[in-house]
């Protein structure tokens, strides 16, 4: 490129303080005109060391820093680190426990997915799907408050099992919320998704072919969006999620409008597993018995996965039979979600980095941890 | 510590009983599901509300109306008096006319700014609503009506920050070139069959001509920010705001033709009469041509105003605010001004070109006893109401589409229009 | 395919390969010999179907993690009573066979399997290096990165190994055992 070409160039910071960039992600863009020739993403913005963390806490601890990464899902987080840990250990959560855990995962993806279509719609500039998704939304963390306490940072998926049993007539307002949201689902569709500003601002934007994300090892919606079809739920599945009858959403091009609509597509089979978990929810103790307080798990290694809200969530761990984990790695998923940013906002115009960055719906608290 | 005091009682012990599922009844009582309120919608105070400030809206309209039209009558009678005045203490005519023409500005100053203060009220309150929110319901007792006025105090009271990177004097004249040609461009907008502060024969090309200036400010105001994305911002109103300016223009020419002036009151004039004794002869109404003019002035018209689904040039999620990114204060409370000040002129526009202006919608006694001000009026609020609704309904367009829509969808169609309007005035209105 | 199916498929390519001596639980784990033999591994096993690198991490095994790691000194255990000394060191599990190597990690998936498979491969801590596996998948880039900036490894031919979440002036790598925090401006 002569010097003359890039004399017309402009750097812009995207970030870190930016209302897309969805927390602290700073984006180094080069542009020409509208049109990026140069995308550098900078993250650690929010690092906090989890893993570091880790290593010096009890593993009972070790959940509690698990709520701080996806804090928007904080329930897969809370049991991918008890599924690891419970390998390790050698016990097994009750059935009842399974089923809850089951329950409050897809119960949590709900909102985190509801989130996502909220802030999807501000990013392409239409302000009214927020609120009406944060009705929704509200409730669902409602349930959670009624639950455990907390609205973010739960907590509630412990070793062994789940913190607490549901209370009385929680069940009862869970049909209630998901009698009221299923036609909910159909006002977002046709609020936004089959909005044909909001189509022709996603639709064959963002295009990410089957092979690049697998290359890209993206997960989650993005992964499906491409249309491949790849579900932890059901190709390594855990807490009984075989017994349950659901569909895997995948896409077909790979657009921006394909991981949206996946994302909405996966409520509803949220709401189906929710609804078949309700209707055989087995009796019995929430918490299996043998846990100690400060569970020393002989030495070995194990990894936990799940379909957490943004991907694939994993946990490496390495115990050395002390009270502490040795090595805790997490494979976050919004982290490689994320990596793949470097290489398709090249070419892109400025209003399409927002729709596609919005669109690979990434939590800073995960990819920073 | 040390070894000598008593052992502490264990930590377990110290702590209260959980308390978590006593939470829940308060919770599951207090709270207020929304099931119910689908099951009996109207029984219930939001809607009450909604009602009532329906019928205050209505209210407001009537009384805004009845100011301006006690105005136009207080205006002759007071120009007569200063005529009378100058002529018996032998004043000169020409000093009578300035005053006047004082007196008309000043008017004309205080529509801008009292619509200001009723439309951002009216749009937070049409927002919340849309967005199943109720809006401010504190300021002032009535529904926030006093909102927008404390606001307006905070704004005057904020510091005025100049960035350092900012060309000064370009960055405090900005706003003033955005303001000063709107209110320029109201001289002869109607706000009554006859009601304006000046009559000109070129009225329509008079008032694009002076909106058209508008954007030289957003442009000086995105450079002399010193901001990148201020600067794309200004860029990008530009481009949109000079782009839509010609389809804007384009697609009135089918009404002036039909009325056979650019003079606002003839416009009105060549609407008045009634097909078959019931429909108005609005321009909106003659079939195909009307509809596509008005949609196609409705659509640049929500363009030329920088508001969704065409605001690219603040693109809140994309530039940050664009072009206004780095103003503050007044400076900035200026720049909402005359986008709310378009938005009215966008309306009463409508009104006049395609609504009838003051005319009434229906031929029998009631509606035609209204005065003409009052359905002015009506109108051009309906059609803010559209604005508003627009707004807060859908998501917004890359920069490349806008442009399509512009250049390939809107002008061809608006050529097109006139063509057609050319075939009616040769064959069935001639 | 069972674990067993695909390790006898992997001997039969690459008969230097065996099981690893510790397992990741429910997983076949699988131990190189040395690195020279990653690249090939890898890129057969992405041609066997296993195209999706899942993870890649890497442990030290020096020995349990230096307390003055930290800015500030955790509570090790919470649960002892009130008024009882707090058990700032970590202690070292009694027989654990700490040694200074770190150990590369990748996990790699196939999706029309349902299979996943560790690689495992140790390298001494004063020369931790890997070959890089960007040529084969992208998605290591970001890992590696991460891996370098916490752990102080190196991976021969990663275009870009650049510090990616901990800022540039902070000195070390924290995720090393003997990792000890230099204070900077940002401490109390």
């Amino acid at each position: 490129m002569s010097s003359a070409a890039t004399s017309d160039r402009l750097f812009i910071n995207l970030g870190p303080q930016h209302p897309s960039t969805h927390g602290v992600l700073r984006v180094g863009l080069t542009i020409e005109g509208e049109v990026i020739v140069k995308a550098v993403p900078d993250i650690g913005y929010l690092h906090r060391g989890t893993e570091k963390l880790a290593e010096v806490r009890s593993y009972h601890h070790c959940v509690v820093l698990t709520d701080r990464w996806d804090y928007v899902a904080a329930m897969p987080n809370n049991l991918v680190f008890c599924l690891a840990t419970e390998k390790l250990l050698g016990i097994k959560a009750p059935a009842r426990a399974d089923a809850l855990r089951v329950m409050m995962c897809e119960l949590n993806r709900v909102a985190s997915h509801l989130l996502f279509v909220g802030t999807y719609g501000i990013d392409i500039g239409a302000f009214t799907p927020f609120l009406y998704a944060f009705r929704e939304r509200e409730m669902v963390l409602d349930l959670f408050e009624m639950l455990c306490g907390a609205r973010l940072t739960y907590n509630y998926i412990r070793l062994g099992g789940v913190m607490i049993d549901v209370p009385a007539d929680w069940t009862s307002k869970l049909k209630e919320f998901l009698e009221y949201f299923k036609p909910k689902l159909d006002e977002y569709d046709q609020l936004l998704s089959f909005n044909p500003i909001f189509m022709a601002r996603t639709q064959g934007v963002g295009l990410v072919t089957p092979e690049e994300a697998v290359s890209w090892a993206l997960s989650g919606p993005n992964l499906r969006g491409s249309g491949v079809a790849y579900d932890a739920r059901k190709a390594d599945p855990y807490c009984g999620y075989e017994n349950y009858e659901f569909d895997v959403v995948v896409g077909k091009e790979g657009s921006c409008w394909d991981r949206y609509f996946c994302r909405v597509l996966e409520m509803r089979q949220s709401v189906r597993i929710i609804e078949q978990v309700l209707a055989r929810l087995p009796e019995g103790p929430v918490m299996a018995s043998g846990v100690a307080k400060v569970p020393k798990p002989p030495a070995g290694e194990a990894y936990a996965h799940v379909e957490a809200a943004r991907g694939d969530l994993g946990i490496h761990l390495v115990s050395d039979g002390g009270m502490s984990p040795f090595r805790m790695h997490v494979r976050a998923p919004s982290f490689l979600n994320l990596a793949i940013l470097q290489e398709k906002l090249v070419g892109m115009k400025i209003s399409d980095v927002i729709a596609f960055l919005g669109s690979i719906d990434i939590v800073l608290g995960e990819v920073d941890r | 510590m040390t070894s000598s005091s008593p052992k502490p009682a264990s930590v377990k012990a110290s702590l209260p009983e959980p308390v978590l599922n006593d939470k829940n009844g308060i919770l599951m009582t207090n709270r207020r599901w929304p099931i119910e309120q689908w099951a009996r919608p109207w029984s219930l105070p939001g809607y009450r509300n909604g009602a009532m400030m329906l019928a205050g809206i209505v209210l407001g309209i009537l009384a805004g109306g009845a100011l301006i039209g006690e105005l136009s009558k207080w205006g002759d009678r007071l120009y007569a008096l200063m005529g009378s005045f100058a002529a018996a203490k032998g004043i000169s005519t020409v000093a009578v006319e300035a005053v006047w023409i004082a007196i008309k500005v000043l008017i004309v100053l205080h529509v801008i700014l009292l619509n200001g203060l009723w439309s951002i009220w009216w749009e937070r309150k049409i927002s919340a609503h849309i967005q199943s929110r109720v809006g401010p319901t504190y300021a002032g007792g009535f529904h926030g009506w006093a909102q927008t006025i404390l606001d307006g105090v905070k704004l005057f009271l904020k510091e005025d920050i100049t960035p350092a990177a900012a060309d000064q004097w370009v960055h405090a004249l900005a706003p003033a070139i955005v303001i000063a040609p709107c209110i320029a461009a109201f001289a002869p907008v109607l706000f009554g069959s006859e009601l304006a502060a000046a009559r000109l024969d070129v009225g329509a090309l008079y008032i694009f001509a002076f909106a058209g200036i508008s954007v030289i400010g957003v442009v000086m105001a995105g450079w002399a920010s010193g901001n990148k994305y201020s600067l794309l911002g200004g860029l990008r109103a530009a481009a949109q705001i000079v782009s839509y300016e010609l389809p804007r223009g384009f697609s009135v020419v089918p009404v002036i033709m039909f009325a056979g002036s650019l003079d606002l009151s003839v416009i009105v004039s060549a609407q008045s009469g009634f097909w078959w004794g019931m429909a108005p002869r609005w321009f909106v109404f003659y079939p195909v041509v009307g509809q596509v003019a008005f949609l196609i002035f409705l659509i640049a018209s929500i363009a030329e105003t920088n508001r969704t689904p065409f605001d690219i040039p603040e693109a809140e999620s994309e530039l940050v605010g664009g072009f206004h990114t780095e103003y503050s204060g007044m400076k900035w409370s200026v720049f909402f001004l005359a986008e709310y000040a378009y938005v009215l002129l966008g309306s009463f526009l409508l009104a006049t070109f395609f609504l009838g202006g003051g005319g009434s919608p229906l031929p029998w006694t009631p509606f035609t006893l209204v005065p003409s001000w009052v359905w002015m009026l009506a109108k051009a609020m309906l059609m803010m109401f559209v604005f508003l609704w627009v707004r807060w309904t859908l998501p917004r367009l890359r920069v490349d589409q806008l442009m399509d829509v512009n250049w390939k969808f809107l002008l061809p169609w608006s050529f097109a229009n006139i063509a057609l309007a050319g075939l009616y005035l040769a064959f069935w209105l001639k | 395919m069972t674990q067993d199916d695909i390790l006898s498929k992997i001997q039969a390519e690459f008969p230097k390969i065996e099981k690893a001596a510790v397992q990741v639980k429910d997983y076949l784990t699988v131990k190189l010999a040395s690195k020279d033999d990653l690249i090939p591994m890898a890129a057969w096993l992405k041609k066997e179907g296993f195209d999706y690198l899942e993870m890649a991490t890497a442990v030290d095994y020096l020995g349990p993690v230096n307390m003055k790691g930290y800015i500030r000194q955790p509570n090790f255990n919470a649960f002892l009573p009130g008024g009882a000394k707090i058990e700032v060191e970590s202690a070292a599990a009694a027989g654990y066979p700490y040694r200074p190597v770190i150990e590369f990690v990748w996990s790699v998936v196939s999706r029309t399997d349902r299979a996943r498979v560790f690689l495992k491969l140790e390298v001494p801590r004063d020369a931790a290096s890997a070959p890089s596996l960007v040529g084969l998948f992208k998605s290591a880039d970001w890992q590696e990165r991460e891996n370098f900036d916490l752990l102080g490894v190196r991976y021969e031919g990663h275009p870009n190994l650049l510090k990616i979440l901990t800022p540039d002036f902070l000195q070390g790598h924290p995720l090393r055992k003997d990792y000890v925090h230099v204070k900077d401006r940002y401490d109390e």
